[in-house]
């Protein structure tokens, strides 16, 4: 115990501007941590802060970035989908296992025309989000477990179409969005683009968007409020796998091949770049502007790491250690908060 | 401001004294210049409508807020707590009015929490369980320590909570509305328990809305409001009305009449039934249970803590699934899937915790529009409608502050259950069903409360009250049914009907 007689307040000013800056930590940590990896990297190599590699960058994060958007769905609402890598990967062998591959490779696919092949991989995707959304809110199995379950059954989808075979083609639609360009400008980013705004206007400007901040902040409130508990958390769950599905095309139109396990460490990279933007992982906070500032430190930190002498397994470290980084001012941000509630 | 002196115990030196105590959040001042002495053996009551600040002094107390103006002293040593933990060590103990007791833990492990006897490293369950037992007898509580804990009633266990605060060595115990969910036996076993640890030479600082409680069982009460002490007074000189009076600082012997006198109830028979529960029941809760509720009245629903109401309620906003029976709005049958369902049909609710109807981080607007969302926009969100709409809201429920932006989180308690209240006022439902629509709120509050329900009645809504205070349903019901253990027991309409009344048939 400590004593002491009259502690004196901290002028107003001084306290307001810091509790601004506190309640700004989750918007201000990634940020900075953007800022300062990007001057880093820059100072450290001529070749990093150059135009070209600026797209590289973009282009490096468009996959992971695509599953991103879904997954900010999801975590606002305090649910996690673990499920997104083998979705992705498992939609984007569908989607080549419907289109006529050439004749060396030898796999039973199915050739149909190249819309009927995409719609029934977004099909698919679809299908494998309600049954994690039945899983979840019918059931009654905590996401954790549900999705993992679901990352199990897509890896199986994946194993039993192709069969160990590599897979090239893809409908031409799906290889120009994720391997060609316009005016210089590779198809992919574009499509990331349009992914993070749909999903920034949904998210802020709709009553859906809404709705999924207030379950995330509150579910009992929101049920005892009136709103669809069930429905927005099914909702969530769908669009994060169609997201994925999305991303698996793509990145196997990018990659140029469709394969089993091609997709695993976007798993990681997805639920890092949301979380390590600052969207919480309690729900109700954060958004799609956190989400891109997250991709972007994620990009440039394996992009930058690439452009400085550095022990190609330390990488591997690092990126652990700016994850836990990201963690801990997750839960803290968090714990601030509890505290002014209570205090 | 004159502070009135202080006649009583003057004789026992003081054992906690705080001087000159400021502290406000953010410019909003909550506590101005205060002071506050308890001396031991002493049960001293703190009465005071919501946000006048007797939480904040107590917090300050069990060193939950560490930043304050003023000087505290325990047995005459300067402190100040930079931590709970720091105030329990002190010997300050503090019994909330939510219970922190582990239901599926024995009495005796609670007891013990975390300072079990070991015996070579293992738990040394045959002293944990004497010495427990010996412990609780010492307070007159008689449980077997060895009982689940979450298998006993609420009083019982709010007992062995305060036994455990006792044992940890607390020399000063904070009770938090510690009557508000108990039963009259209930509240006069505590006051036994409480009576012989005052014996035992500790200090007790009583929290309660309950007058009569306060008035019964302590030593000296002090009274604040708008975070100043207006005065420190013998028990044994004062009555409710003294109090009342210095509380709220205006005459209410009108209220306090229309709660204590009998009350004639308005029942409209003839009133078209909105509603009807026909044959409900929900396994482990309640059965049987046959109500009509009609537009235009207000039905009270009375019963003690646990008698089934708090399901009854779920069940008739389709957040519990009856097992029996059905519902019926305007003559046909009304299945309810889930909430959304419910306020689709009409139907609203208000749960009896805050914490369960609000949303602490968002903006006041945000917290009202939630439920009608729907009817402001399909797809696209117009924040300007729902700011306009709240701060209608807010003006008519004089909400303070009064700028909808404001976070929730930053509002007092009382104004906090009035958003919670706004939210199904913009769009009235057919039917709105509020559990316990006054619980810790001050007598203005109240107030405000009963002239909000009557404004309903008159729109021709049919409104539930569900309470285990008999004065809330006295003062909003027309129509009174009674619970107990989970099937209704009688019903009061159109004939004069009084506390003493509704107690004896609970």
């Amino acid at each position: 115990m400590t004593t002491s007689s009259g502690v004196k307040a901290e002028p107003p000013s001084g306290s307001r501007l810091g509790a601004f800056l506190r309640s700004q930590m989750r918007n201000i940590a990634p940020f900075a941590t953007l800022i300062v990896l990007l001057v880093f990297f820059g100072m450290a190599s001529p070749s990093f802060a150059t135009l070209d590699n600026a797209a590289n960058i973009l282009t490096q994060i468009s996959v992971a970035g695509v599953i991103a958007v879904g997954l900010t769905f999801v975590i606002l609402c305090a649910e996690i989908d673990l499920s997104v890598a083998a979705i992705a990967n498992a939609t984007g062998i569908v989607v080549a296992y419907f289109t006529l591959q050439e004749s060396y490779v030898n796999i039973a696919n199915v050739p149909l025309p190249a819309v009927a092949a995409i719609v029934l991989a977004l099909l698919s995707c679809a299908f494998l989000g309600l049954v994690n959304a039945v899983g979840l809110t019918v059931i009654g199995i905590p996401s954790f477990i549900m999705t993992l379950a679901m990352m199990q059954i897509g890896a199986g989808i994946c194993a039993l179409l192709v069969r160990g075979q590599i897979a090239y083609a893809v409908p031409n639609f799906v290889a120009t969005m994720g391997a060609g360009s316009i005016g210089g400008i590779p198809w992919i980013i574009i499509v990331l683009a349009v992914f993070l705004i749909v999903g920034h206007v949904v998210l802020t400007y709709t009553r859906f968007g809404r709705y999924v901040y207030m379950v995330g902040g509150n579910r009992e409130a929101a049920e005892y409020s009136g709103v669809n508990v069930k429905l927005v958390l099914s909702a969530v769950m769908v669009i994060s796998a169609v997201c994925s599905g999305v991303a698996g095309m793509l990145g196997v139109a990018h990659f140029g091949s469709a394969q089993q396990n091609e997709f695993d460490g976007y798993l990681l990279d997805a639920i890092a770049a949301v979380v390590v933007g600052g969207t919480s992982l309690f729900g109700g906070r954060g958004g799609i502007g956190n989400t891109i500032i997250g991709l972007l430190i994620l990009g440039v930190l394996n992009n930058g790491l690439d452009h400085v002498e550095i022990d190609s397994f330390l990488k591997i470290l690092i990126r652990g250690l700016i994850l836990l980084g990201a963690l801990i001012i997750n839960v803290y941000v968090q714990a601030v908060r509890e505290n002014e509630r209570t205090g | 401001m004159p502070v009135e002196s202080v006649a009583v115990s003057e004789q026992a030196p003081a054992r906690l004294v705080m001087q000159g105590i400021s502290k406000s959040f953010g410019g909003v001042v909550a506590l101005r210049d205060v002071d506050f002495t308890l001396r031991p053996g002493e049960i001293h009551g703190l009465v005071g409508e919501n946000g006048a600040g007797k939480s904040t002094l107590m917090k300050i107390i069990a060193g939950v807020h560490t930043q304050y103006q003023g000087r505290m002293t325990i047995e005459g040593q300067d402190v100040h707590f930079r931590s709970a933990r720091d105030a329990l060590g002190a010997g300050i103990g503090m019994v909330h009015q939510e219970l922190s007791i582990i239901p599926d833990l024995t009495v005796a492990e609670n007891v013990y929490l975390g300072q079990q006897p070991t015996k070579r490293g293992m738990i040394d369950w045959r002293t944990m369980f004497s010495g427990a037992r010996e412990h609780l007898a010492s307070l007159g509580i008689d449980v077997d320590p060895r009982a689940r804990m979450g298998s006993l009633a609420i009083g019982l266990q709010q007992l062995i909570e305060l036994a455990r605060v006792l044992f940890s060595g607390a020399r000063i115990v904070i009770l938090d509305e510690p009557t508000s969910a108990l039963s009259p036996p209930e509240v006069h076993r505590l006051f036994e328990v409480l009576r012989a640890v005052r014996a035992s030479g500790r200090s007790i600082v009583f929290i309660s809305h309950f007058l009569d409680d306060i008035l019964a069982i302590s030593d000296t009460v002090t009274i604040f409001r708008n975070g100043r002490r207006i005065v420190t007074e013998a028990a044994a000189g004062i009555d409710k009305g003294w109090v009342i009076e210095r509380m709220i600082g205006r005459g209410h012997e009108d209220l306090e009449g229309s709660y204590t006198r009998a009350v004639a109830l308005d029942s409209k028979p003839a009133a078209p039934v909105v509603l009807a529960l026909r044959n409900l029941g929900v396994e482990r809760a309640f059965a049987d249970v046959s109500l009509d509720v009609r537009a235009g009245e207000v039905l009270g629903v009375y019963g003690f803590m646990g008698c089934g109401q708090i399901e009854l309620a779920r069940a008739m906003f389709g957040k519990v699934r009856p097992t029996a029976g059905h519902l019926e709005m305007e003559g046909k049958v009304l299945r309810l899937r889930n909430t959304a369902d419910a306020r689709r049909a009409g139907v609203a609710f208000v749960p009896e915790s805050r914490r369960a109807m609000l949303f602490y981080g968002e903006p006041v607007y945000k917290n009202m529009s939630i439920s009608i969302l729907g009817r402001i926009s399909r797809v696209w969100l117009k924040p300007a409608v729902e700011r306009n709409v709240a701060r209608r809201h807010a003006e008519s429920l004089s909400i303070r502050p009064p700028r909808v932006e404001t976070l929730l989180q930053s509002l007092s308690g009382g104004n906090q259950q009035k958003v919670a209240l706004a939210k199904w006022l913009t769009w009235p439902p057919k039917v709105l069903v509020l559990s316990e629509p006054t619980r810790g709120m001050d007598v203005g509050a109240k107030e405000d409360v009963v002239r909000i329900v009557r404004g309903l009645r008159e729109k021709g809504l049919g409104i539930v009250v569900m309470s285990t205070e008999p004065e809330t349903v006295l003062s909003l019901a027309d129509r009174i049914v009674v619970m107990k253990k989970g099937m209704i027991v009688c019903e009061f309409a159109g004939e004069t009907v009084s506390k003493d009344r509704l107690l004896e048939a609970a």
